[in-house]
């Protein structure tokens, strides 16, 4: 009954912590990109306007309404998902979204969850038997992978698999069957696996290894427990809550940079390619969409991990 | 990091080879500073497409120019790029991590914690491009949106050891003694934290330089100049027809560097605490 109260105030207090961060990103998405961002004004009007004809044009878009109100006036919009038309199309923002977040899932996820799980086997064996063959390959797979950047992984990649071994396509974007998707999406794949390997390896290994000299966990291999026993029933509930904080902060990091190298190298149509669009051509409203949803998805999911690694380990709850 | 370290057996010092690679870095970088070599990066001084000869060590790229200059030049502008990004945002980690630090739970520690959690929680690459577009055409927008997205890692480590340190004799002591709280932040505490901060830097040295690659990539990094990144950028162009020269040489350049300062770091991490090893890397990209 107690313990239970005690989570329930937990997770109410938790909850609660988010809404300042949420103020603060959206803050931050729309100072940067409304109020410093280019002036919509002049889209709306033709050459050489009058000082008349600016005012009127910022009159009536609102414009001219105090700091406070105009970051008010976004928020509601926000919340309404009324994100406005982008200024290169014409298109709502929020159609664009639709439409292109599903294919960066569908380039990214697969290389990311991949990466994952091949780290945490290989820093699992690794750490299993420290200064092993295993193990010293994992150290020189972490420094090289540390010291690569996603950039030069693709494009070397792209060498490699689409042009001298032309087994994939180089660039483009088709999805007309099982077999179209395979093609278009291995380099990338492999390119997120092979960018993210070392970070992942070298932070699961580390944890993996405390793990590994707990008492309890030591006593068990010293009593000659089935290896998998230990690994599932003890050192991966044990690592659970760091490699899951880990993983979540990772996700903006590596989806997000993925998707905007990968989608403007390959020309591939997903939020990315979108977003970097709007970037070079300074459309408003569709980096305004981008930045402030991904900030506020951020929070919430940083929130979410908060609220399960609390229920995981009670002792963290007091941090 | 007060307490004599224990003897231990000597043996070859696995740094010196990598201290010897950012040294031969710094040279590089240090003659184009002194205008003795890679000034010449944007003339075009050859055929194009060039494989290496003895006037073009490293050939030339689709314009013309040459190879090895621009490399060089590049090595430069890393180190550039690297130092005031990674100064500038030690130095502004420091002083709110430790001024948050010494006030916990107070007010100022609130607004920081607050500033902290929010910058984190904006995606890198987003607010990079958000800045990039905001301060469109001032050539400082690419360090000025590493500053202010890399500083946070350092403010919280900072603050969790102002925290620590803060009750200890010698800060009472301070304090008893009538010395106002920037003498103590500057004078006792944060040459304390000179092991963390060194780190600190040499890390967010390492991501600002990995960063201008991918945002020079991306055409939101340095503008109308040469560094790494636009060589990599072009050479993304030329690869497909087959020409590997210019980026086999950017990208071995930016290896070789990145990899021996992560050494160096390492060595002088295990030395501080050898329990740190895995958490430091964890936001930076």
């Amino acid at each position: 009954m107690k313990a239970g109260e005690r989570s329930s105030r937990f997770l109410a207090r938790r909850l609660f912590s988010a809404v300042p961060l949420l103020l603060g990103v959206t803050l931050i998405s729309f100072t940067l990109t409304v109020h410093f961002g280019p002036d919509p004004a002049w889209e709306q009007l033709g050459r050489n306007p009058t000082p008349e004809q600016i005012q009127q044009v910022r009159h009536t878009m609102g414009q001219d309404r105090p700091f406070p109100l105009r970051y008010a006036g976004y928020l509601v919009n926000l919340a309404r998902l009324d994100l406005g038309h982008s200024y290169a199309s014409g298109e709502p923002v929020l159609d664009i979204l639709l439409r292109t977040v599903p294919v960066s899932l569908l380039l990214v996820a697969p290389g990311f969850l991949l990466g994952i799980v091949l780290a945490l086997v290989l820093a699992l064996a690794a750490a299993w038997r420290p200064h092993g063959h295993l193990d010293r390959f994992c150290d020189l797979a972490s420094a090289t992978g540390m010291s690569l950047s996603l950039v030069i992984i693709v494009i070397a990649l792209q060498a490699v698999f689409g042009v001298w071994l032309d087994w994939f396509p180089v660039r483009g974007w088709r999805l007309d069957g099982p077999v179209d998707y395979l093609e278009h999406a291995a380099v990338p794949t492999m390119a997120l696996i092979a960018a993210n390997m070392g970070y992942n390896l070298r932070f699961f290994r580390a944890v993996f290894r405390d793990v590994l000299a707990d008492p309890p966990v030591r006593t068990a291999r010293a009593y000659g427990f089935r290896a998998r026993r230990i690994a599932t029933g003890y050192v991966l509930r044990a690592a659970a809550p760091p490699i899951l904080t880990r993983v979540m902060v990772a996700i903006p990091l590596i989806v997000i940079s993925g998707s905007l190298i990968i989608e403007s190298h390959f020309g591939i149509p997903g939020v990315g390619l979108v977003t970097w669009n709007a970037v070079m051509s300074g459309d408003q409203p569709v980096l305004m969409a981008v930045v402030s949803f991904s900030s506020i998805l951020f929070v919430l999911a940083l929130t979410a991990t908060d609220l399960l690694t609390g229920l995981l380990d009670p002792r963290s709850r007091s941090a | 990091m007060t307490l004599p370290k224990p003897e231990q057996p000597w043996r070859p010092a696995p740094e010196t080879l990598s201290l010897a690679i950012v040294l031969t870095y710094l040279v590089a970088a240090a003659g184009v500073w002194s205008g003795l070599w890679g000034t010449e990066w944007a003339a075009i001084s050859g055929e194009l497409h060039q494989p290496p000869s003895a006037q073009h060590w490293l050939g030339t790229n689709r314009l013309g120019q040459d190879v090895l200059q621009r490399l060089l030049a590049g090595a430069a502008t890393a180190f550039e790029v690297g130092v005031v990004v990674a100064v500038s945002t030690v130095v502004i980690g420091a002083s709110i991590g430790g001024v948050a630090g010494f006030f916990a739970h107070g007010l100022i520690d609130g607004v920081a914690t607050w500033l902290i959690g929010t910058i984190d929680a904006v995606p890198f690459y987003l607010f990079v491009a958000a800045v990039a577009v905001a301060l469109r055409d001032w050539p400082g927008a690419m360090h000025l949106a590493m500053i202010l997205s890399f500083w946070t890692l350092t403010a919280r480590l900072v603050r969790t050891e102002t925290m620590r340190l803060r009750h200890r004799e010698f800060i009472l002591a301070a304090r008893a003694g009538g010395l106002n709280t920037f003498r103590i932040l500057l004078r006792h505490i944060m040459p304390n934290l000179a092991p963390l901060l060194l780190v600190q830097s040499s890390l967010v040295f390492v991501a600002a330089v990995k960063a201008e690659v991918v945002l020079s990539f991306l055409g939101i990094g340095l503008q109308d100049s040469i560094s790494w990144g636009i060589m990599i950028a072009e050479a993304s162009q030329e690869i497909l027809a087959g020409h590997y020269g210019n980026f086999l040489a950017a990208s071995l350049a930016l290896f070789g560097l990145v990899l021996s300062i992560n050494r160096l770091t390492d060595r002088l991490q295990e030395r501080i605490d050898p329990r740190t090893h895995a958490s430091a890397h964890r936001k930076l990209p």
